[in-house]
Protein backbone atom coordinates (compact mmCIF):
# COMPACT_ATOMS: atom_id res chain seq x y z
CA UNK A 1 0.00 0.00 0.00
CA UNK A 2 1.37 3.51 -0.81
CA UNK A 3 1.45 6.30 1.47
CA UNK A 4 -1.39 8.28 0.10
CA UNK A 5 -3.95 5.54 -0.08
CA UNK A 6 -2.80 4.69 3.63
CA UNK A 7 -3.78 8.46 4.42
CA UNK A 8 -6.66 8.72 2.92
CA UNK A 9 -8.13 5.53 4.38
CA UNK A 10 -7.01 6.29 8.12
CA UNK A 11 -8.63 9.37 7.69
CA UNK A 12 -11.84 8.83 6.03
CA UNK A 13 -12.46 5.92 9.05
CA UNK A 14 -11.54 8.77 11.81
CA UNK A 15 -14.64 11.32 10.03
CA UNK A 16 -17.51 8.90 11.33
CA UNK A 17 -16.24 9.12 14.44
CA UNK A 18 -15.68 12.63 15.10
CA UNK A 19 -19.37 12.61 13.61
CA UNK A 20 -20.80 10.42 15.97
CA UNK A 21 -18.56 12.44 18.71
CA UNK A 22 -20.27 15.73 17.36
CA UNK A 23 -23.76 13.71 17.62
CA UNK A 24 -23.35 12.75 21.06
CA UNK A 25 -22.52 16.27 21.75
CA UNK A 26 -25.51 18.36 20.38
CA UNK A 27 -27.64 15.91 22.45
CA UNK A 28 -26.25 17.37 25.37
CA UNK A 29 -27.61 20.45 24.10
CA UNK A 30 -31.36 19.18 24.57
CA UNK A 31 -30.87 16.85 27.63
CA UNK A 32 -31.68 18.71 31.13
CA UNK A 33 -30.07 20.06 32.85
CA UNK A 34 -29.61 22.31 30.28
CA UNK A 35 -28.50 25.92 31.74
CA UNK A 36 -26.50 28.76 30.45
CA UNK A 37 -22.90 27.73 31.66
CA UNK A 38 -23.90 23.97 30.49
CA UNK A 39 -24.55 24.87 27.04
CA UNK A 40 -21.43 27.13 27.19
CA UNK A 41 -19.23 24.24 28.02
CA UNK A 42 -20.58 22.42 25.07
CA UNK A 43 -20.45 24.56 22.72
CA UNK A 44 -16.99 25.17 23.43
CA UNK A 45 -16.03 21.76 23.36
CA UNK A 46 -17.83 21.54 19.60
CA UNK A 47 -16.59 24.15 18.26
CA UNK A 48 -12.79 23.48 19.04
CA UNK A 49 -13.11 19.70 18.07
CA UNK A 50 -14.58 21.01 15.04
CA UNK A 51 -11.49 22.95 14.24
CA UNK A 52 -9.30 19.72 14.13
CA UNK A 53 -11.76 17.88 12.10
CA UNK A 54 -11.79 21.33 9.47
CA UNK A 55 -7.85 20.61 9.41
CA UNK A 56 -7.80 16.91 8.67
CA UNK A 57 -10.58 17.86 6.44
CA UNK A 58 -8.05 20.02 4.64
CA UNK A 59 -5.66 16.96 4.19
CA UNK A 60 -8.41 14.61 3.20
CA UNK A 61 -9.76 16.50 0.34
CA UNK A 62 -6.49 18.00 -0.35
CA UNK A 63 -7.48 21.61 0.15
CA UNK A 64 -4.88 23.73 2.21
CA UNK A 65 -5.90 26.58 1.15
CA UNK A 66 -8.85 26.38 3.99
CA UNK A 67 -6.58 25.99 6.66
CA UNK A 68 -7.42 29.84 7.64
CA UNK A 69 -10.90 28.56 8.50
CA UNK A 70 -9.98 26.91 11.72
CA UNK A 71 -7.94 29.59 13.27
CA UNK A 72 -10.81 31.92 13.16
CA UNK A 73 -13.16 30.04 14.48
CA UNK A 74 -11.19 29.26 17.54
CA UNK A 75 -10.40 32.68 17.83
CA UNK A 76 -14.25 33.99 18.05
CA UNK A 77 -15.38 31.38 19.84
CA UNK A 78 -12.90 32.25 23.06
CA UNK A 79 -14.75 35.99 22.05
CA UNK A 80 -18.09 34.23 22.77
CA UNK A 81 -16.95 32.68 25.87
CA UNK A 82 -15.63 36.20 27.19
CA UNK A 83 -19.19 37.87 26.09
CA UNK A 84 -21.17 35.12 28.46
CA UNK A 85 -18.70 35.50 31.13
CA UNK A 86 -19.01 39.13 30.97
CA UNK A 87 -22.59 39.23 30.77
CA UNK A 88 -23.17 36.53 33.64
CA UNK A 89 -20.73 38.43 36.18
CA UNK A 90 -22.70 41.64 35.65
CA UNK A 91 -25.88 40.25 36.25
CA UNK A 92 -26.61 38.29 39.46
CA UNK A 93 -28.30 35.85 37.30
CA UNK A 94 -27.83 32.02 36.08
CA UNK B 1 15.38 7.96 2.88
CA UNK B 2 12.88 10.36 2.29
CA UNK B 3 10.58 7.86 1.98
CA UNK B 4 10.98 6.08 5.28
CA UNK B 5 11.03 9.78 6.79
CA UNK B 6 7.60 10.67 5.68
CA UNK B 7 6.13 6.71 6.72
CA UNK B 8 7.73 7.79 10.34
CA UNK B 9 5.88 10.91 10.54
CA UNK B 10 3.00 9.81 8.81
CA UNK B 11 2.18 6.74 11.19
CA UNK B 12 3.45 9.34 14.22
CA UNK B 13 0.98 11.26 13.41
CA UNK B 14 -1.96 8.69 12.56
CA UNK B 15 -1.52 7.36 16.20
CA UNK B 16 -1.74 11.22 17.47
CA UNK B 17 -4.83 11.62 15.74
CA UNK B 18 -6.54 8.19 16.86
CA UNK B 19 -5.50 9.46 20.81
CA UNK B 20 -7.37 12.78 19.40
CA UNK B 21 -10.58 10.63 18.54
CA UNK B 22 -10.71 8.37 21.57
CA UNK B 23 -10.35 11.35 24.11
CA UNK B 24 -13.05 13.20 22.08
CA UNK B 25 -15.53 10.57 22.25
CA UNK B 26 -14.64 10.28 26.09
CA UNK B 27 -15.22 13.66 26.15
CA UNK B 28 -18.54 14.05 24.66
CA UNK B 29 -19.54 10.38 26.55
CA UNK B 30 -18.28 12.36 29.85
CA UNK B 31 -20.55 15.29 29.24
CA UNK B 32 -23.68 13.16 29.54
CA UNK B 33 -22.42 11.25 32.44
CA UNK B 34 -20.51 13.73 34.67
CA UNK B 35 -23.26 14.95 37.35
CA UNK B 36 -22.36 18.92 38.23
CA UNK B 37 -20.80 22.01 35.92
CA UNK B 38 -17.86 21.87 37.75
CA UNK B 39 -16.78 18.00 37.07
CA UNK B 40 -17.99 19.24 33.22
CA UNK B 41 -15.27 21.72 33.21
CA UNK B 42 -12.90 18.39 33.38
CA UNK B 43 -14.86 16.73 30.15
CA UNK B 44 -14.30 19.83 28.38
CA UNK B 45 -10.38 20.01 29.45
CA UNK B 46 -10.32 16.50 27.36
CA UNK B 47 -12.17 17.51 24.64
CA UNK B 48 -10.53 20.62 24.34
CA UNK B 49 -6.81 19.48 24.46
CA UNK B 50 -6.60 16.03 24.32
CA UNK B 51 -9.55 16.30 21.52
CA UNK B 52 -8.14 19.14 19.69
CA UNK B 53 -4.44 19.88 20.17
CA UNK B 54 -3.51 16.50 20.02
CA UNK B 55 -5.11 15.74 17.05
CA UNK B 56 -3.92 18.85 15.70
CA UNK B 57 -0.45 18.22 15.69
CA UNK B 58 -0.87 14.63 14.45
CA UNK B 59 -2.38 16.57 11.69
CA UNK B 60 0.62 18.61 11.19
CA UNK B 61 2.63 15.46 11.28
CA UNK B 62 0.36 13.75 8.76
CA UNK B 63 0.84 16.76 6.62
CA UNK B 64 4.36 17.40 6.63
CA UNK B 65 4.94 13.96 5.75
CA UNK B 66 2.39 13.63 2.75
CA UNK B 67 4.45 13.84 -0.46
CA UNK B 68 1.56 13.64 -2.40
CA UNK B 69 -0.04 17.30 -1.24
CA UNK B 70 2.75 18.94 -2.95
CA UNK B 71 4.37 22.03 -1.27
CA UNK B 72 1.36 24.01 0.13
CA UNK B 73 1.80 20.54 2.64
CA UNK B 74 4.02 23.28 4.70
CA UNK B 75 0.96 25.72 4.97
CA UNK B 76 -1.07 23.09 6.14
CA UNK B 77 1.11 21.86 8.69
CA UNK B 78 1.97 24.72 9.84
CA UNK B 79 -1.34 26.25 10.14
CA UNK B 80 -2.33 23.14 11.88
CA UNK B 81 0.36 24.28 14.60
CA UNK B 82 -0.58 27.60 14.68
CA UNK B 83 -3.94 26.61 15.37
CA UNK B 84 -2.76 23.72 17.68
CA UNK B 85 -0.74 26.11 19.98
CA UNK B 86 -4.08 29.29 19.90
CA UNK B 87 -6.22 26.33 21.20
CA UNK B 88 -3.65 25.64 23.57
CA UNK B 89 -4.03 28.75 25.19
CA UNK B 90 -7.39 30.01 24.34
CA UNK B 91 -9.43 27.09 26.26
CA UNK B 92 -7.93 27.22 29.14
CA UNK B 93 -8.35 31.12 29.29
CA UNK B 94 -12.43 30.67 28.09
CA UNK B 95 -13.31 27.78 30.64
CA UNK B 96 -11.54 29.96 33.62
CA UNK B 97 -13.68 32.93 32.48
CA UNK B 98 -17.04 30.97 32.54
CA UNK B 99 -15.63 28.96 36.17
CA UNK B 100 -14.81 32.14 37.28
CA UNK B 101 -18.13 34.19 36.09
CA UNK B 102 -20.02 30.95 37.46
CA UNK B 103 -18.36 30.76 40.85
CA UNK B 104 -18.24 34.62 41.52
CA UNK B 105 -22.44 34.59 40.62
CA UNK B 106 -23.46 31.22 42.30
CA UNK B 107 -24.99 30.57 39.12
CA UNK B 108 -25.60 26.72 39.79
CA UNK B 109 -24.99 24.50 42.89
CA UNK B 110 -21.70 23.57 43.94
CA UNK B 111 -21.25 20.27 44.26
CA UNK B 112 -18.41 18.89 44.72
CA UNK B 113 -18.37 21.39 47.61
CA UNK B 114 -15.62 23.71 47.97
CA UNK B 115 -16.17 23.83 51.89
CA UNK B 116 -16.45 27.59 52.29
CA UNK C 1 -15.85 5.74 -0.16
CA UNK C 2 -15.07 8.30 -2.37
CA UNK C 3 -15.09 11.92 -1.69
CA UNK C 4 -18.27 13.02 -3.06
CA UNK C 5 -20.28 10.89 -1.07
CA UNK C 6 -18.57 11.50 2.33
CA UNK C 7 -18.99 15.55 1.73
CA UNK C 8 -22.91 14.54 0.91
CA UNK C 9 -23.09 12.65 3.88
CA UNK C 10 -21.32 15.39 5.96
CA UNK C 11 -23.83 18.05 4.74
CA UNK C 12 -26.71 16.11 5.66
CA UNK C 13 -25.00 15.61 8.85
CA UNK C 14 -24.92 18.84 9.61
CA UNK C 15 -28.25 19.87 8.14
CA UNK C 16 -29.99 17.49 10.25
CA UNK C 17 -28.44 18.86 13.09
CA UNK C 18 -29.13 22.74 12.97
CA UNK C 19 -32.22 22.45 12.13
CA UNK C 20 -32.59 20.83 16.00
CA UNK C 21 -30.37 24.18 16.86
CA UNK C 22 -32.78 26.32 15.26
CA UNK C 23 -36.44 24.80 16.49
CA UNK C 24 -35.07 25.25 20.02
CA UNK C 25 -33.62 28.72 19.57
CA UNK C 26 -36.85 29.64 18.04
CA UNK C 27 -38.87 27.78 20.94
CA UNK C 28 -36.56 29.18 23.94
CA UNK C 29 -37.88 31.69 26.21
CA UNK C 30 -34.42 31.94 27.86
CA UNK C 31 -33.37 34.66 25.71
CA UNK C 32 -29.66 34.33 26.67
CA UNK C 33 -29.73 30.31 26.36
CA UNK C 34 -31.78 31.07 22.72
CA UNK C 35 -28.77 33.14 21.76
CA UNK C 36 -25.75 29.89 22.89
CA UNK C 37 -28.63 27.32 20.50
CA UNK C 38 -28.36 29.94 17.40
CA UNK C 39 -24.56 30.09 18.34
CA UNK C 40 -24.57 26.54 17.74
CA UNK C 41 -26.29 26.76 14.49
CA UNK C 42 -23.76 29.37 13.08
CA UNK C 43 -21.09 26.72 14.19
CA UNK C 44 -22.71 23.98 12.28
CA UNK C 45 -23.31 25.98 8.99
CA UNK C 46 -19.53 27.35 9.17
CA UNK C 47 -18.69 23.71 8.89
CA UNK C 48 -21.55 23.58 5.94
CA UNK C 49 -20.07 26.01 3.94
CA UNK C 50 -16.80 24.60 4.41
CA UNK C 51 -17.66 21.45 2.78
CA UNK C 52 -19.23 23.47 0.02
CA UNK C 53 -15.93 24.43 -0.60
CA UNK C 54 -16.32 28.19 0.17
CA UNK C 55 -13.82 29.02 2.08
CA UNK C 56 -13.91 32.85 1.97
CA UNK C 57 -17.19 32.74 3.22
CA UNK C 58 -16.45 30.66 6.46
CA UNK C 59 -14.43 33.30 7.19
CA UNK C 60 -16.47 36.27 7.09
CA UNK C 61 -19.60 33.48 8.43
CA UNK C 62 -17.47 33.03 11.48
CA UNK C 63 -16.24 36.47 12.49
CA UNK C 64 -20.24 37.39 11.93
CA UNK C 65 -22.58 34.82 13.18
CA UNK C 66 -20.62 33.35 16.12
CA UNK C 67 -18.78 36.48 16.93
CA UNK C 68 -20.37 39.77 16.45
CA UNK C 69 -24.12 39.09 16.46
CA UNK C 70 -23.85 37.05 20.21
CA UNK C 71 -22.21 40.28 20.86
CA UNK C 72 -24.79 42.03 19.58
CA UNK C 73 -27.50 39.82 21.29
CA UNK C 74 -25.96 39.68 24.47
CA UNK C 75 -25.66 43.72 24.99
CA UNK C 76 -29.49 43.87 23.92
CA UNK C 77 -30.63 41.18 26.39
CA UNK C 78 -28.53 43.56 28.83
CA UNK C 79 -30.67 46.50 28.12
CA UNK C 80 -34.07 44.75 27.85
CA UNK C 81 -34.16 41.67 30.06
CA UNK C 82 -33.25 38.14 29.83
CA UNK C 83 -36.62 36.05 30.23
CA UNK C 84 -39.13 36.68 27.32
CA UNK C 85 -42.64 37.13 28.93
CA UNK C 86 -45.16 34.61 27.99
CA UNK C 87 -48.73 35.61 26.64
CA UNK C 88 -48.42 38.28 24.64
Amino acid sequence: MDLESWVTTFLSYAIPLYLLAFAIYVARMFREPRRVPDLVLVVDALSYDLAAFLVILSILLRTPITIPCAIALVLWIYALDIYVAKYLESKELG
Amino acid sequence: MATMLSWILVVLGQVLVAIGIACDLIAAILMHRLRSFYLRIHALTVGSIGGAVVPLIGAALIAAGSDFLGTYRWYVAGGAVVTAAITFIMAGAGTHAIARAVLRTRAVEEEPSSGA
Amino acid sequence: MDAATLCLAMIGFASLLSVFATIMAVLDRDLLRAALFSALQSTLYAFLFYVLMAPDIVLVYVAVAVGIYPLLIVLLIKKVGRFEEVGR
